[in-house]
């Protein structure tokens, strides 16, 4: 059996499944001051009374690392950096504690200025002696040479709590971004770790003892082991939960979109081929952009609770939430008045609706129903217009090769799917605006617990070789080999799905088939010195991407309206 | 210090062309931004608020034809990364017209400012002149009128000088090492542009081993005061990259930190590369160095790992020559010589002969060029030319703001060349109508 638990900003959901579909689910309100005991508080609600389960999995989403980071519950982090030419790298200073120590490698990983070891242990020294606990390590082009980050760390050996090695976290090339990130992930990993002890006990004190797993923001699972090494990995893991529910009820294999209209905004996720869209470089945390892999959001402002106003005889619709409908006795129209003025449904106190929606019309010289269909209109097409403009972004990204220039692939989406509140009802004018069939799954409010009790690891690597050099590296998997100078694109590519399966195997617990194990991106360059070919430049990019674990995919359907 | 925010908008169309080169060990190769590429990522240059990385568009054949007389058709003489390379110079200028970005700077390739007005084939690693297409798409979409093209490649851009040697609304002002020591063999400060276009080409060339203090002192001396009489709409920087000190194939010693000061100077609204050839020693921290300056942020850390400022300074004697050169170059652009001079002519013609060589595609090319001495405009333009490929061909072009007398000679010139058999391949561009036709026998 699987469990699946999302401590979400407002309820925390369970799931309990088999092979045979859900056995229970439940539902408590989140006690923000503890996370824990709405977790045990959701686990009480499933498994109380049930007896002895044999419970394999138990997957959490939580907003625990989130909220550290909004709420500023962050431990001081002593941040060691070097850089080398370029950008003056105190433009990405972060935290309290943060150093630059001279020492610098190139484009191509080589040292041009070795690390000021003297400098880095007085740093060190006075930082531990002001408390510091954890750290971060972060020397540019460290993905292609993680040498300094190395040398720091032999320097802080056993006298840190926790230190976060930039390369170990992304192979993707971005300092900045990886400076945040490894600052992030230290600063969190107190909390994070914590929680993880607590978590694993109160399981016990259930008589369980499953495989424990934290939800990622690209869907995807990894073991309480090595989210105690990349505890910021698990941030925004929510809305990847709710997606990853819906992919698995609704059985998506085409392009599609996925509005879900909440109360103030309405989150777009995008699906290619049925997966839905990840990015490298998306979440940013206090501004900073960080290297969290994440599917790809979007967030209109605009929900069944925002407020309708006429300003300077122009309708607009939120961004702004005054309160609840005026069907349900709140101080301004929204959406759902204007749906229970223009006969759409019936909804709480329809005269409330009609008379406001009348008020502001008439100051439009409109009817009642008439304005209440503009605003239905209006609300629909602002839906259309962002989902476009995203799409656009989207199939806009920039491509580095005539080939995949001339071969590009845009997403066009053939589908929507429609979850929230006012969905079924909007469903039709959604549709005629969009000129696209719409779906509306029922029962989707199980779909967070359910998404994150179905997920299963995800990984991406990025191999690197040099063959003048004769050096390969996969940094996120730690490796780091010494290659013949006749090392090919193929021989990268059977070696980076090997690495990466075989990691998949002993961190996460997880046997990846080869084809599972898929590559993204390769590609191959001659490198070239006055007129005669060196060596060759090879990048194999390979991902395990999210999915479903197979003796659980489609075993909890929806009725899938098409409307 | 905090995260930075650039002070101007900053457009990057930044297309590699990872699978295209001209040959495997070319100079012009595929691995030739892959360094830049690393560098800007790594630098996470396109998350700095500001800037931002944007896909080329594509050039149509139409854009290329506008420019270009291509013989024996335009297809021929180009490939699709030509296409895309061209359009990422029009997206460049179109999202600096359209207000999208105050600046914009198209780190393509491959490039293109030895294609001059007539192509037979590649010269320099040159098919189509980028600069020269965007320019005209600008000024036959955007309404662009008066365009100053500022080229700091090493090497000088005969192609570019060529296509706007006749027109008084470019402004085109190439630095470059001196032409008795490097390909093209041209760019003399006596080449001053045609009898209606004195002084509208300025050719400063500069002796092996000029360094930073020598461009810097070319900026400030001429380039920033030319630019300041002549009120350009527009500001395009040819940005080769190859006067650096490492560069393999030129022997000048410019660096990372003297471009990125040369852009400050010079304040481009848009940005083309052309060469430079250092790919790893250079590129990276040169290209990385325009983006900063260009975006008007701080770029006193981008140095290159070997740079010593102390053993790059410039001799006395270099000082002195730039001194020289400089005020000549001043003097055609205030006082240029008259053309009645030095210029050739025969029936109302102005008469030009040239030899080209296309040292990429292996082809000698014998043209006669004629230009309309007209007084009511800059003139109808003909050109007859024969390669060693292909023979006997005509090329006639009404140009931008042509007389109504010019373009009636055109049309006329064009029927009659179709009528005799002359000629096996006849273009003709209309830039009062925007057409353009071919004819071949």
């Amino acid at each position: 059996m699987l469990l699946g638990i999302d401590v979400g900003g407002t309820h925390t959901d369970a799931v309990l499944l088999d092979t045979n579909g859900l056995v229970d689910s439940a539902k408590v309100v989140t006690n923000h001051d503890d996370l824990l005991s709405s977790v045990r508080a959701a686990l009480e609600a499933i498994l109380t009374d049930r007896g002895q389960i044999d419970l394999e999995r138990f997957n959490l989403s939580t907003t625990l690392c989130t909220n550290a980071i909004i709420q500023n519950e962050l431990s001081d982090v002593g941040v060691l950096v070097s850089a080398g030419p370029g950008i003056d790298p105190n433009f990405f200073r972060i935290g309290q504690h943060y150093s630059v120590i001279p020492g610098g490698l190139d484009h191509r990983g080589t040292e041009i200025q070795s690390l000021d070891l003297d400098r880095a242990r007085q740093t060190v020294d006075d930082w531990l002696g002001k408390d510091v606990r954890v750290f971060a390590a972060i020397n540019k082009f460290s993905p292609r040479n993680p040498s300094h980050e190395k040398q720091m760390a032999e320097l802080l050996d056993g006298r840190a709590d926790f230190l976060t090695l930039g390369h170990t976290l992304s192979g993707q090339l971005n300092f900045p971004r990886r400076i945040a990130t490894a600052y992030y992930n230290s600063a969190v990993w107190p909390i994070f770790n914590g929680f993880a002890n607590s978590v694993h006990q109160c399981v016990q004190e259930f008589g369980l003892s499953p495989q424990l797993n934290i939800l990622k923001a690209d869907g995807g699972t990894m073991p309480f082991e090595q989210a105690r090494q990349t505890p910021v990995e698990s941030i925004f893991s929510g809305p990847a939960a709710s997606i990853m529910g819906i992919t698995s009820m609704c059985d998506i294999h085409e392009d599609a979109l996925l509005l879900d209209i909440g109360g103030t905004t309405t989150d777009v996720a995008v699906f290619a081929d049925g997966d839905p869209l990840i990015e490298a470089e998306s979440i940013e945390l206090e501004h900073r952009p960080t290297l969290v892999r994440a599917m790809k959001t979007k967030s209109i402002g605009l929900g069944g609770d925002s407020c309708i106003t006429v300003q300077e005889g122009q309708l607009s619709i939120g961004p702004k939430r005054l309160g609840a409908c005026l069907a349900q006795g709140g101080p301004a129209p929204t959406l759902v008045d204007a749906l229970n003025s223009a006969k759409c449904f019936a909804y709480g106190d329809i005269e409330a609706s009609d008379k406001g929606m009348q008020e502001l019309g008439g100051s439009l010289e409109m009817s009642c129903e008439g304005f209440s269909w503009q605003v239905i209109q209006s609300f629909c097409r602002r839906i259309k217009e962002d989902a476009q403009a995203m799409l656009r972004e989207i199939n806009e990204r920039p491509v580095y090769t005539v080939h995949e220039f001339l071969e590009y692939r845009k997403v066009a989406p053939k589908r929507l799917y429609l979850m929230g509140g006012p969905a079924e009802v909007l469903a039709p004018y959604i549709s005629q605006e969009f000129g696209l069939p719409v779906v509306v799954p029922d029962n989707y409010a199980v779909a967070n617990a359910l998404g994150a009790a179905i997920a299963r690891p995800t990984q991406q690597a990025e191999l690197f070789a040099d063959t003048e050099k004769r050096t390969m590296s996969i940094p996120v998997l730690g490796v780091f080999q010494d290659i013949s100078s006749r090392y090919s694109l193929e021989q990268a590519k059977t070696d980076v799905k090997n690495h990466l399966r075989q990691a998949m195997a002993d961190r996460f617990h997880m046997e990846v088939t080869e084809q599972e194990a898929e590559i993204i991106e390769e590609s191959e360059m001659s490198m070239v010195k006055d007129i005669y070919s060196v060596g060759k430049d090879i990048r194999v990019k390979c991902q395990v991407k999210p999915g479903i674990s197979p003796e659980y995919e489609g075993v909890v359907k929806c009725l899938c309206k098409e409307l | 210090m905090s995260v930075q925010r650039a002070v101007n908008t900053l457009g990057v169309v930044f297309f590699p062309a990872f699978d295209w080169a001209i040959s495997p060990t070319h100079p012009e190769r595929q691995e030739r931004l892959l360094y830049t590429m690393d560098q800007l990522k790594e630098e996470g240059v396109f998350d700095i608020p500001g800037i931002t990385e944007h896909k080329p568009d594509v050039a149509s054949m139409e854009d290329i034809r506008r420019v270009h007389f291509s013989f024996p058709d335009t297809g021929s003489n180009l490939t699709s990364s030509h296409l895309i390379s061209a359009g990422g110079a029009i997206k460049a200028g179109t999202m600096v017209l359209q207000g999208q970005e105050d600046k914009a700077f198209a780190l393509v390739r491959p490039p293109g400012h030895h294609a001059m007005k007539v192509v037979h084939g590649g010269r320099g690693f040159c098919n189509i002149n980028i600069e020269a297409i965007m320019v005209e798409y600008l000024r036959e979409f955007h309404g662009v009128g008066r365009v100053a093209i500022v080229d700091t490649d090493c090497h000088h851009g005969d192609g570019t000088q060529d296509i706007y040697w006749h027109d008084p609304e470019t402004l085109y002002i190439s630095l470059h090492q001196d032409g008795r020591t490097l390909f093209p063999g041209s760019g003399f400060p006596g080449e001053i542009g045609g009898p209606k276009a004195r002084g509208r080409t300025l050719n400063i060339p500069l002796p092996p081993n000029t360094s930073d203090e020598g461009f810097l002192a070319v900026m400030d001396n001429v380039v920033v005061p030319v630019l300041e009489h002549f009120k350009p709409d527009v500001i395009v920087n040819s940005a080769g990259q190859d006067n650096h000190f490492t560069d393999p194939i030129t022997n000048m010693r410019f660096s990372a930190q003297g471009y990125a000061a040369l852009n400050t100077k010079l304040n481009p609204d848009i940005a083309v590369l052309e060469g430079g050839y250092s790919i790893q020693g250079a590129l990276p921290y040169v290209n990385l160095g325009i983006v900063l300056a260009m975006a008007g942020l701080d770029y006193s850390f981008v140095r290159e790992p070997d740079y010593d400022p102390e053993s790059l300074r410039q001799e006395q004697r270099i000082n002195d020559y730039v001194k020289r050169v400089s005020e000549v170059v001043l003097k055609n652009y205030f006082t240029p010589p008259s053309s009645e001079v030095s210029q050739d002519k025969q029936d109302g013609y102005y008469v030009r002969s040239k030899e080209v060589f296309y040292d990429t595609s292996f082809i000698t090319e014998r043209q006669r060029e004629f230009v309309l001495d007209c007084t009511n405009c800059r003139g109808l333009l003909v050109i007859e030319t024969s390669s060693s490929k292909i023979r006997n061909c005509l090329a006639i072009e009404v140009p931008r703001g042509a007389c109504q007398s010019c373009a009636r000679e055109g049309e006329r010139k064009f029927a009659e060349a179709k009528d005799s058999d002359r000629y096996s391949n006849i273009q003709y561009i209309n830039r009062l109508e925007g057409t353009t036709q071919r004819h071949r026998t």
